[in-house]
């Protein structure tokens, strides 16, 4: 699981109204390489939820100095760009879980992949 | 005094019914969507599952920097398309799922009707062979709420299902169960490889299917999967078996008359809509009738229950069948319609003696002996040849026109630009729009 992916992850458990953004508890991280685009990092911010990012990363332990607040201007930064890059879409989460701030119901991420479906009685 | 008693009667029969019936929609879909994936999700992996062109092109025109969800991703087949946008892809079938992430896509697992993402994020949604596996109205319409809550305002969401209405026949009824068959006839008229494919298609395990993505390569077609991809182009082409097992409407069961349930009594439905401060014990022998209650309502929709009625099958061409088995009186209409062929499901041989010699004509390109040829092979190959009872999938295809009415009727946060038929599927474009409440 990406930091974009977990940037748009909710809890939806039946009652809950603040689960977002879930807490992560991560067992095991992976650092990869993907190529640097940096017009499409450029236009992906706009739709993050920044705070979000950032405490996911810094719960990673990759927060990369990134600033609690964004940047203006940060079309042509590319050294933003490229620290935004990495927390987007270079670093992921391969085992651990996600936590419902509210509820503190965990959706397991297992091989990569959060499984987010509800039991019968959180529907 | 009476007139609100007997309202109140009412609404608490209503309310309890409908929790029956969103249990049994589940159970259905349980049984006839997420367990049949499970188990032919292997045949699922393979390099020539290729995007529908317009979808496919939906998703290369939207802006670069967008980021798009396949809601019901399968394997994954559209996650590669596009690198200037971000994609991510969720599905109910875990083996499925994995396969995606084998190729390198985000995927997460979730239900369609509790999707796990929040509210406008994204610009651009795909649901492609996806709700006509909801066995529901309501549920349907829950799905596509979804999706929309999900798209930001302009965004846009592309819809496919199956039609109701194919090229060269229409089905009879909208809920039907499709039976999965891993060996069905191919293009080429070799024998061994048609033998060669149904060892391979047996003998894979879905770790194979995983870390073998290069011999899925070289399994040929299934004609039953492209079927859900491309009815029209495989029908013509070759004899295929095909059976479809039609099945009222979940839906219809509403019409009270014409069902030979035994109804629950007031007491029953009563128990399931109880408060909830009720103590424990009372609470498992509710559950106990509660599940009574919805394994018979299930059980009413189960394909197994009874083979032929009196309705017809198909209207087309004058290729009617007429079954008249002398079902059993569970009062559920179960028609069975075979096309050509013959593949033989343990119970229903002798239906299918009958119409070994169904006419399928000017387009089958094969010779009538090599036909037969092929499906006494498929006969006597046991249980490697065989449609298995277990793999039936349940679809509600859709009329024309249903789709984009679902849409403008109950989901007004989307606007249907679009509407359209491809190849076997009804599509829509819709659009997410600000709705202002006063």
């Amino acid at each position: 699981m990406k930091l974009l992916t977990h940037n748009m992850l909710t809890s939806h458990v039946k009652g809950v109204t603040k689960g977002y953004p879930l807490l992560i508890k991560a067992t095991e991280v992976k650092l990869n390489e993907v190529e640097f685009n940096p017009q499409f990092v450029s236009r992906m911010i706009p739709k993050l939820e920044w705070a979000a990012l950032v405490q996911a990363a810094e719960e990673l332990g990759h927060r990369q100095d990134l600033p609690g607040e964004l940047v203006t201007d940060y079309e042509k930064n590319e050294d933003f760009l490229k620290k935004v890059h990495t927390v987007l879409l270079e670093v992921e989460v391969i085992e651990g879980c996600l936590q419902c701030p509210e509820s503190g119901r965990e959706f397991p991420i297992s091989r990569g992949i959060p499984n987010m479906l509800l039991n019968e009685d959180e529907v | 005094m009476q007139h609100q008693r007997s309202y109140d009667a009412v609404r608490l029969h209503a309310a309890a019914w409908t929790t029956v019936m969103e249990e049994a929609a589940s159970q259905l879909e349980r049984d006839h969507v997420h367990s049949v994936y499970d188990k032919i999700a292997p045949y699922f992996n393979d390099n020539r599952y290729k995007a529908w062109p317009k979808v496919r092109q939906f998703l290369l025109e939207l802006p670069p920097g967008s980021i798009v969800a396949d809601i019901g991703c399968g394997n994954g087949k559209y996650l590669h398309i596009n690198k200037e946008v971000f994609k991510l892809g969720c599905d109910v079938c875990r083996p499925l799922v994995d396969f995606a992430w084998s190729q390198g896509h985000e995927v997460q697992m979730c239900d369609g009707l509790n999707l796990p993402y929040r509210d406008g994020c994204f610009d651009a949604v795909l649901s492609i062979a996806v709700i006509h596996h909801l066995s529901t109205k309501e549920r349907r319409i829950r799905a596509i709420k979804e999706m929309a809550r999900t798209l930001r305002v302009g965004g846009h969401i592309m819809i496919y299902v199956w039609a109701m209405e194919q090229k060269r026949r229409k089905f009879e009824k909208q809920d039907i169960f499709v039976p999965w068959n891993p060996n069905p006839h191919l293009p080429s008229s070799s024998h061994k490889e048609h033998a060669k494919l149904r060892r391979r298609a047996t003998a894979q395990s879905v770790t194979e299917a995983i870390d073998n993505p290069e011999k899925h390569r070289k399994v040929r077609s299934t004609s039953s999967v492209a079927d859900e991809e491309d009815l029209t182009h495989t029908v013509p082409q070759q004899k295929t078996q095909r059976l479809w097992f039609f099945s009222r409407s979940l839906d219809s069961v509403f019409d009270f008359g014409s069902l030979a349930i035994s109804w629950p009594s007031s007491r029953d439905l009563s128990t399931l809509s109880s408060p909830t401060g009720e103590k424990d014990e009372n609470k498992a022998n509710q559950r106990g009738r509660g599940r009574g209650l919805i394994k018979q309502v299930s059980n009413f929709f189960s394909p197994q229950s009874v083979i032929g009625s009196e309705e017809d099958v198909f209207d087309a061409r004058g290729n009617v069948t007429n079954n008249n088995n002398g079902a059993e009186n569970q009062g559920v209409s179960v028609s069975l319609a075979q096309e050509c062929g013959s593949v033989p499901l343990p119970d229903l041989i002798s239906l299918q003696r009958e119409h070994l010699n169904e006419p399928e004509d000017e387009n089958t390109k094969r010779p009538q002996g090599e036909e037969q040829q092929e499906s006494t092979q498929g006969s006597s190959q046991g249980s490697e040849g065989q449609v298995e009872g277990s793999c039936l999938r349940y679809y509600h295809v859709f009329r024309e026109g249903e789709l984009a009415e679902l849409i403008e009727n109950h989901v007004e946060e989307l606007h249907v630009k679009h509407t359209y038929f491809d190849h076997a599927n009804w599509c829509v474009v819709a659009e997410k729009v600000q709705l202002w409440r006063i």
